[in-house]
């Protein structure tokens, strides 16, 4: 880390200081309990969020049956993982997930707004809401995934998918080579939300040494 | 629309300039400090303790503030220290703590180096 974005160590003891007085001070007076934190808090760290859907596709990948439960009946299919509660949510139960092989590559994009499948991707990047994203995605999806850094085969062909308060999309990545050891959890750690929204791949656990 | 409270809060944020540091679609806290704020934020609003819209509009003036700071002297840029100031005006007007209590609490005069 350069000098410029070094911590003042000072002030980030004031702070901490200052947090934890006014926590303390507030569960004293009754107004919060003092778990009311992390109550609030396991939310996003272990109810709805990308591990949700790491999970799902890591399954997806060593159950050839499961995954095509998941593409036919998502959220029946995601009901067979015993998955936290809040899966089944208002902004769950709509989920449909859609593969990436056999020469399709598939793109999740909300024109209107800002739809999201929470519960499996957590909290959208901050360009997912960016007008001109959401635009061009649906104009120039190849330029779009090439800016990302993934460049798209011409016989491979580039499914969008609309986000909507009806359907929330997200995608089956595909499963990098030199995996086959892996274990569920291992390939769940190679799994992330952008991954699931198409705009990038998952890399090999290799790749760094091999030669693409 | 949200069910869930967690969610209607952050998702208020996102795309506006309170918008929470995230990293792959988690919110980022650098020190545990950070993350007690923004729980203790969450957890208040949610007992009742004031609307969830009036702390994130305190919030963005906090941010405009610093961004309006002078050059000279303005301190680091830091999230969540403007989150616990805006965490603190919303406390104020709820009544939630004395005058006393909140003397305690307030920030004091810095000095940054």
């Amino acid at each position: 880390m350069s000098e410029l974005f070094k911590y003042d160590d000072d002030r980030e003891a004031e702070s901490a200081a200052k947090v934890r007085a006014l926590e303390a001070l507030l569960i004293e007076k009754g107004v919060i309990g003092s778990d009311s934190v992390d109550t609030v808090l396991t939310h996003f760290e272990r109810v709805a969020g990308p591990f949700n859907g790491a999970r799902i596709v890591a399954h997806a990948w060593v159950d050839p049956a499961f995954k095509q439960r998941l593409l036919a009946d998502t959220p029946k299919a995601i009901a067979e993982l015993n998955l936290p509660q809040g899966m089944d949510g208002a902004e769950g139960e709509h989920m449909v997930a859609v593969a990436n092989g056999d020469g399709v590559h598939n793109l999740i994009i909300c024109t209107l707004c800002s739809c999201y499948p929470w519960p499996v991707l957590g909290l959208p990047p901050y360009w997912y809401k960016d007008p001109v994203f959401r635009a061009r995605g649906v104009r120039e999806p190849r330029a779009v995934l090439r800016e990302f850094g993934v460049p798209i085969a011409e016989d491979t062909e580039v499914k969008v998918w609309d986000s909507s308060a009806q359907i929330r999309w997200f995608v089956v990545p595909e499963r990098p080579a030199g995996t086959d050891q892996l274990g569920e959890d291992e390939l769940a750690a190679l799994i992330t939300p952008e991954a699931m929204m198409g705009v990038a791949l998952v890399p090999s656990p290799t790749a760094s040494s091999s030669t693409p | 629309m949200f069910t869930r409270f967690e969610e209607y809060a952050a998702s208020s944020m996102l795309g506006h300039p309170d918008s929470p540091p995230r990293l792959q679609g988690k919110l980022l806290f650098a020190k545990e400090w950070e993350r007690e704020v923004f729980g203790l934020a969450l957890s208040l609003s949610k007992a009742g303790c004031f609307e969830w819209e009036d702390f994130r509009q305190n919030l963005i003036e906090s941010i405009a503030e610093w961004e309006h700071a002078p050059c000279d002297g303005q301190p680091r840029w830091d999230y969540y220290e403007r989150f616990f100031v805006a965490l603190m005006k919303t406390l104020k007007v709820s009544g939630l703590l004395s005058v006393a209590e909140l003397a305690i609490l307030e920030p004091g005069p810095r000095h940054d180096p």
